[in-house]
């Protein structure tokens, strides 16, 4: 590795930190005026970055977030304003009471937003919505706590600044002084996120952004980790409330207005979205653009060019300012993805890959049958899963075929629970999991690969595999071990480090694979997973399925006739929902009727 | 007297549901038929409104500068969807933030242009009774304006070539794209036709809201939650969504305060978000 590339992957480390340093030896210098409107730049980009955690990062562009900023706020100073006397410090009191409400908060609507498995747009909406709603009801609400008076639309004043000494005798900071504590917090917090968002808790909620439904499917609560990201992003909202109100000594409605609201997506589009330390950039830009354009608050022309700002960021400028510089400075990198090139056929050895099942097999329990009993699924008026009852159990696969629209993937995906059915049941061992929740199921021993190759695009090779091993294991190290026998199999050794998107499509099903095979599960279901494999990987997959057939329940849907055959286990033919026939290859090959249902002749169409 | 009141009520929040929904049927056709939300709409209606106002001080009767505002909306809807919404197709929080830019520019552009305060046109005066009180009439004729204006939309949308076109673009893209129609120019239609309908009603609301710079934002909220309540079904879904929501703040506010009304509004909205997640016309058969 050469200075530039250690320089790129350390590079939201050493920039802020030398822009921190930067900014707290100059934060005595500079005009008391400029510092005190400084500051709350800072205190917008703490703000900018609640958002990115929940945007960037969560994928849910929440318009909500100046919600659980005004509502840290009014929490946050109610309690400073009735306890600072007590000890002369503020901070300590409006700081983890400000962090603490919007953290509530947020879960609160998180709850409804994730836990009901809203749409994308619905959340947005909705988050908006409850902006919206505080907006109104904060303009009549009158309330006296303690000392605070908290006056409707007449706002909540007398709101004490900062003070960090203690004891009656402690005065409230100067401009110059409560600018440098406020970029110390805001660097803390910074450099706190950035390392929970590289932790495993980050790394998941990046899965789940980049596809929710393949993280659910590796078993993970997606609900809870977005909930949980979705409420620390508010506790970094209500801080940086908490501390507007120190610095404005003055909070009302309007920090639930709209130009509030929208002015945070701003700041993080400017600076780059997913980068963390961008709205730190975007709010230091967009702030010192009105201070020097509008002598300081919103006012002349700048909503005007803050408009046109933003219709050119979301045209031209996608990534913002850092995420446009990042790319850049890739190109002058070494493409890390040009493994992926010389990569060889993969060639299942059966002696690694019976090691790995027998290993699961010690850690994870014996195969589990899986059985459905009068399954049904009905869209409208058609019916892909027409009370289907089989038993599929472990020593050799199962495979279901059956023409286009027979109702093969349907019926493995109501017994994988992406769909719901709307009768029977389906068993796993001996439990009842009709109704659980698909990581719930996936948990118990069911491993998915879908039609299409699931795989983390932006994540290498070994990361995608991380994630499934992970799951299982819940142990940084334990997870290692299982991706790199895994890696072995696939012979991926030199291509870990290349994103699973640089890989071909062969590569990726076989990446997918690797994952379910890293889950260690029970009962393994496979959806055309030769497709766009090559005759030679196709002839590695078979061997691969009839290896796993010994170890775990094995049901396999496809199309490719002549894979089928290979797999020379049990056969079921669907037609219109139903089980049409069922036996060996030979058997089924021989059925008339099923050759009528499949070149659509005769009377059996 | 008590059933009077009560009809007085329930009149007024009819109309003032109709309202709503005069502010909202652009921005649904361009939901429905496009997927794009446009949060310039209230602007576009700003617009409308600042056209119509013009035009009759220049001495042109009110009546006429309805269409006068309507083709200026247009012609301003078919630069904005050219120019930005076109580059953006597929992703809607993308056009939702860009037609949100070109609100606030929009906004400051009519601040420099109009000022702040501009006056307003009076209202046709005539006044009906019922029983001991007097309702405006100007109001409650947009009940029919209302009811015009939905009949003007289905009738676009069913026996019109272009309205076949928009639906087959929205269904099935690439099949319309496959038998011929170009779907870039119906889009074009259908954001100059959703502006369109948000000037109409900018110009034959400017009686009741006196054109202001910031008159937009005061619709578009309402407007937009209405038509993601609605869901998919452009036009019945919206009349539904429009006269539960809008008529039912106005019954709460007559008989509470202005306040209460509006939080009706917004937790209805969230209540019915949370149980209806796509929209409460997301499982409908009917697609009009």
């Amino acid at each position: 590795m050469n200075f530039s590339q250690k320089l790129y992957s350390s590079a939201g480390v050493v920039f802020p930190a030398f822009g921190t340093i930067a900014v707290l030896a100059s934060s005595g210098l500079i005009d008391p005026y400029l510092a005190y409107v400084a500051t709350s730049w800072i205190i917008f980009g703490l703000l900018g970055l609640s958002l990115d955690i929940v945007w960037g990062r969560g994928g849910l562009l929440s318009l909500g977030q100046t919600a659980f900023y005004g509502l840290g706020g009014y929490f946050g100073s109610v309690i400073a304003i009735n306890m600072a006397p007590v000890t002369g410090n503020t901070l300590i009191w409006s700081l983890p009471a400000g962090a603490a409400f919007g953290a509530l908060s947020a879960a609160a609507l998180g709850y409804i937003i994730f836990y009901a498995r809203m749409g994308s747009l619905q959340s947005t909406i909705l988050s908006y919505t409850f902006t919206l709603l505080l907006l109104v009801l904060t303009q009549t609400f009158r309330l006296d706590v303690g000392d605070a008076v908290i006056g409707g639309d007449n706002g909540m004043s007398n709101i004490p600044g900062f003070v960090l000494g203690f004891g009656s005798a402690a005065e409230a900071l100067t401009p110059n002084s409560a600018f440098a504590t406020v970029v110390v917090i805001a660097a803390v917090l910074y450099f706190f996120t950035r390392w929970l968002m590289r932790s495993t808790f980050g790394r998941i909620v990046n899965c789940v952004r980049i596809d929710s439904q393949k993280t659910e499917l590796l078993g993970y609560d997606v609900r809870k980790y977005q909930l949980l990201n979705f409420a620390y992003a508010g506790a970094i909202a209500g801080i940086a409330g908490a501390m507007f109100g120190a610095w404005s000594n003055y909070l009302n409605p309007s920090v639930f207005s709209v130009s509030e609201a929208i002015s945070v997506p701003i700041f993080v589009l400017v600076g780059g979205l997913g980068t963390l330390a961008g709205p730190f950039l975007g709010a230091l830009i967009i702030g010192g653009l009105s201070f020097w354009l509008g002598g300081g608050s919103v006012g002349g022309q700048t909503t005007l060019i803050l408009g046109l700002i933003l219709v050119l960021l979301v045209m031209y400028l996608q990534n913002g300012m850092l995420g446009g510089l990042t790319l850049v400075w890739k190109k002058f990198l070494p493409d890390s993805n040009e493994a992926a090139r010389l990569a060889g056929a993969v060639q299942i050895d059966t002696d690694v890959l019976e090691g790995i099942l027998k290993d699961a097999a010690d850690h994870a329990g014996p195969a589990k049958d899986v059985s459905s009993t009068n399954l049904f699924k009905q869209f409208g008026g058609v019916i892909p899963v027409n009370k289907i009852s089989r038993h599929f159990t472990t020593g050799r696969p199962y495979s279901i075929i059956g023409p286009n629209g027979a109702g093969k993937s349907s019926f493995l995906k109501t017994c994988v629970g992406i769909y719901k059915p709307e009768g029977g049941k389906v068993q796993l061992g001996d439990e009842d999991i009709t109704r659980s929740q698909i990581f719930d199921r996936v948990k118990k021993g069911l491993g998915v690969k879908n039609q299409k190759p699931q795989v983390y695009g932006e994540l290498t090779v070994l990361e995608n595999l991380w994630v499934a091993a992970f799951s299982r294991t819940r142990n940084d190290a334990d997870a290692l071990v299982i991706c790199n026998k895994i890696l072995g199999m696939l012979g991926f050794e030199k291509q870990s480090g290349v994103e699973a998107s640089a890989l071909s499509h062969g590569q990726q099903q076989w990446l997918d694979i690797g994952m379910v095979l890293c889950l260690a599960p029970r009962v393994v279901f496979l959806d055309e997973p030769a497709a766009g494999m090559t005759n030679e990987e196709t002839r590695e997959l078979s061997l691969l399925v009839r290896t796993l057939a010994k170890h775990t329940t094995v049901v396999v849907v496809e199309h490719d006739m002549e894979f089928v055959r290979t797999l020379e286990g049990h056969v079921t033919v669907l037609h219109q929902g139903k089980v049409f026939a069922e036996g060996d290859i030979q058997t089924v090959r021989a059925n008339e009727r099923v050759l009528d249902i499949y070149l659509g002749r005769r009377e059996h169409v | 007297m008590e059933l009077d009141y009560l009809a007085t009520v329930l009149l007024s929040s009819l109309a003032s549901a109709s309202i709503l929904l005069i502010a909202t049927i652009g921005l649904a056709v361009v939901f429905g038929l496009m997927g794009v939300i446009n949060l310039a709409h209230g602007e576009f209606l700003m617009i409308g409104a600042y056209a119509a106002l013009t035009t009759t001080k220049l001495g042109i009767p009110y009546i006429l500068s309805i269409p006068v505002a309507v083709l200026i909306t247009m012609a301003i809807g078919a630069v904005v969807e050219i120019l930005v919404i076109r580059r953006l197709y597929g992703r809607i929080f993308d056009t939702m933030l860009a037609t949100w830019g070109i609100s606030m520019a929009f906004l400051q552009l009519a601040v420099l242009i109009f000022g702040t305060v501009t006056p307003g046109i009076g209202m046709p005066q005539y006044n009906f009774q019922i029983g001991d009180y007097s309702l405006a009439g100007y109001p409650i004729l947009m009940i029919g304006v209302a009811a015009l204006m939905m009949a003007f939309v289905y009738f676009l949308m069913t026996k019109t070539v272009y309205g076949m076109k928009a639906r087959a673009s929205i269904q099935e893209p690439e099949m319309a794209r496959a038998i011929g129609i170009q779907s870039a120019r119906v889009n074009t239609m259908t954001f100059a036709i959703g502006c369109g309908l948000a000037g109409f009603a900018g110009a034959v609301l400017l009686p009741i809201v006196p054109a202001t710079p910031s008159m937009g934002s005061v619709f578009v909220i309402k407007a937009f939650l209405t038509v993601v309540v609605a869901g998919p079904v452009t036009l019945t879904g919206s009349a539904l969504a429009a006269i539960g929501l809008g008529g039912g703040a106005s019954v709460t506010a007559s008989f509470l305060t202005s306040v209460a009304g509006d939080a009706f509004f917004f937790l209805i909205t969230a209540t019915l978000l949370w149980l209806y997640p796509l929209g409460i016309s997301a499982k409908w058969r009917w697609k009009m």
